[in-house]
């Protein structure tokens, strides 16, 4: 299993009021699978997603990726796995102003560390790859919609990730541009990228092989038959 | 361990980056480091020119000097002076002062006379001095051609000169003086020697009031007395110019000097002794508080400077919080946010610096120009400039920079 998790609950302080953003999550991925998460506002799918990405540990229960225990890494072993593991897909494309199209790209690569010639070849094959191979020097307000996500989903994949998580990755786009997008999902899918997507839109989820639904902080539906059991409801 | 290096250079890359987002905003923020930098290299160029001037003036002036000049005395003073008969300075007091501390000193006396000088037709402006032969040692000043006045020359009165450079110029411009005969008042002369040039800054800020050496002409001393002594003591001098064998020596040999000088004069105040190096240390004990007012005003500068810095990169961070987020997400660690937001401040403060520096070397110029004092460039006051603002950067970067690092990657994440 690529993702395991056992009783995930994520409670924040918002004044004085306790808010149980994750009630009790228990799922299981498999390496090379592409599931959606879908669920109204507040049911808790964006903090799950957080959690999956490594960007915050859970208040309770545990998470295994990949074998390794993440409550108990270091914020700075956090920013490791992040950055050697997953790559982040944003609903608002989240792409750095002032750093051009390849620069984005290269962003993941600095921060691990690559050689100048190395990253740099690196992100113009991914860049290629999205099909944005002659807008390399353009900067991110230069670009379409489409263009931008695909900046930044070539951002995600430059380091080869684990886990490609995407946040409402057709959110800001036409129908048209998201349905190119979820093509490319479904491509990268099949050359075995594991993706995991929130989405309230049952168009955008219908492109994945497996629907988890959610509500006030728990899954309360999965098309994966086996997994049907009401998990979290126990 | 290449990764480090180009980890770091990307990291400048990016701070790069930041500052020019916000050009103009950078640039206003910089002005307190601008100030306060400029206000560290003029002190230090002003400084520089000052310390330069003194060891200049105390080379001319012979080092481990003690000057005696006479004082001329106004008023009641004067009658005092008169009531008990003092002689004032005279060609005695030197040799007292000679045969007192025979193998410590070297004395020579110096008669100022007030004559007109003049070279077939030709009238020079110069300052014709009676002394003696160890003039030149005393004071480091040496012939360039002939010779200086000679022991016998005091003997037997002869009336023999030495020509200072810029006289011996005006008199005969390239033709050689040596024999010559000039008139010196209503006598004539035979050129015997001419002085080496001396080269003489003439600051504001000297501490030390210099002749103009190059126009002097030398004579024995006796002549001096028996040629051009009109009033007072036959055997009056203006000045003693006396060299110590040892710098720890010149001070106690001046008190003792004094000392002696009230004996003789029967305890009126007519002669002060003076040691260059003394005065030089009390003008640059001037210097050092101008020093302090201005390293305080460029201190308050760079602390304004720095709180200025410190408030725009605080409203930078909270600016760009999502950018940080985004960062944090691509596996940015909390010290790569760290290095990022302090190499930025360290880029401002530099910047500043730089401008600064070339504003206080402009200030240091029009300070020569226009003040006329003597300002001096050094190397060491670029290294301090530049250290400065570095520092500021550091120390008024690592608030915001740590702000910036320690913000939730989530909450940062969903800053609009």
């Amino acid at each position: 299993m690529l993702i395991q998790t056992f009783d995930l609950r994520k409670t924040y302080q918002m004044g004085h009021a306790e808010v149980h953003a994750l009630r009790g999550v228990r799922l299981e991925v498999a390496h090379g699978e592409f599931v959606a998460i879908m669920g109204p506002s507040g049911s808790g799918k964006s903090t799950l997603l957080h959690l999956l990405g490594c960007l915050d540990r859970p208040s309770e229960g545990w998470y295994h990726l990949d074998g390794m225990t993440i409550e108990s890494l270091h914020d700075a072993e956090l920013s490791r796995l992040r950055n050697k593991r997953i790559g982040f897909v944003f609903q608002g494309f989240n792409l750095i102003p002032q750093h051009n199209v390849l620069e984005n790209v290269e962003l993941p690569l600095i921060y691990g560390g690559m050689e100048r010639r190395n990253r740099r070849e690196t992100s113009l094959e991914i860049l290629h790859q999205v099909g944005l191979g002659e807008k390399i020097s353009h900067k991110p307000t230069e670009l379409s919609g489409g263009e931008a996500q695909r900046v930044a989903i070539a951002r995600a994949l430059v380091i080869r990730p684990l886990l490609l998580l995407a946040d409402e990755p057709t959110g800001n786009l036409d129908s048209q541009t998201g349905e190119d997008i979820m093509k490319l999902f479904a491509d990268l899918n099949r050359v075995g990228t594991t993706i995991l997507m929130v989405t309230h839109n049952r168009d955008v989820a219908a492109h994945s092989a497996r629907i988890i639904d959610m509500m006030d902080g728990r899954i309360v539906g999965d098309s994966k038959g086996t997994a049907l059991v009401a998990q979290g409801l126990a | 361990m290449g990764t480090g290096l180009s980890r770091w250079s990307s990291s400048i890359r990016i701070g790069f980056r930041g500052l020019l987002l916000r050009k103009v905003r950078s640039l206003l923020s910089t002005l307190g480091i601008v100030f306060g930098v400029a206000a560290v290299i003029s002190m230090m160029s002003i400084g520089e020119g000052a310390r330069r001037e003194a060891i200049e003036q105390i080379k001319l002036l012979g080092t481990n000097n003690i000057r005696i000049q006479q004082l001329s005395l106004m008023g009641e003073r004067r009658l005092e002076a008169e009531r008990r008969a003092s002689r004032g300075l005279t060609y005695d007091d030197a040799l007292l002062i000679r045969d007192t501390f025979p193998a410590l000193v070297t004395v020579s006396p110096l008669k100022f006379v007030n004559t007109e000088v003049r070279f077939e037709g030709r009238q020079g402006i110069a300052q014709v001095i009676g002394t003696s032969p160890e003039y030149g040692e005393v004071t480091d000043f040496r012939v360039m051609r002939g010779r200086f006045i000679a022991p016998i020359d005091l003997l037997e009165t002869k009336n023999v000169c030495v020509l200072g450079s810029e006289v011996k110029h005006e008199l005969f411009g390239y033709r050689d003086a040596l024999n010559a005969e000039i008139r010196i008042g209503d006598e004539w002369f035979t050129v015997v020697g001419v002085m080496e040039q001396k080269v003489i800054r003439e600051g504001k800020a000297a501490a030390i009031k210099i002749r103009r050496i190059n126009r002097d002409i030398y004579i024995p001393v006796t002549t001096a007395f028996r040629r051009f002594s009109s009033t007072g003591d036959p055997l009056g001098i203006q000045e003693i110019a006396v060299r110590v064998d040892q710098a720890e020596n010149v001070s106690p040999i001046a008190r003792l000097i004094q000392g002696m000088l009230k004996r003789s004069h029967r305890g009126v105040q007519d002669s002060q002794v003076m040691v260059p190096e003394e005065l030089l240390a009390h003008a640059q004990q001037t210097q050092r508080i101008f020093n302090i007012v201005m390293g305080s005003i460029a201190g308050i500068s760079l602390l304004v400077g720095g709180i200025g810095i410190m408030n725009i990169m605080l409203a930078n961070v909270s600016e760009r919080t999502r950018e940080i987020g985004i960062r944090r997400a691509i596996g940015a660690t909390k010290g790569d946010i760290l290095a990022q937001f302090l190499v930025e401040t360290v880029l401002i403060c530099l910047a500043g610096g730089v401008i600064g520096i070339l504003l206080g070397f402009g200030l240091a110029i029009a300070i020569t120009r226009y003040a006329t004092w003597e300002t001096g460039f050094s190397f060491a006051s670029v290294l301090i400039a530049f250290g400065t603002s570095a520092s500021v950067g550091l120390i008024f970067g690592l608030f915001p920079a740590r702000r910036a690092a320690h913000l939730d990657p989530v909450q940062a994440l969903r800053f609009e």
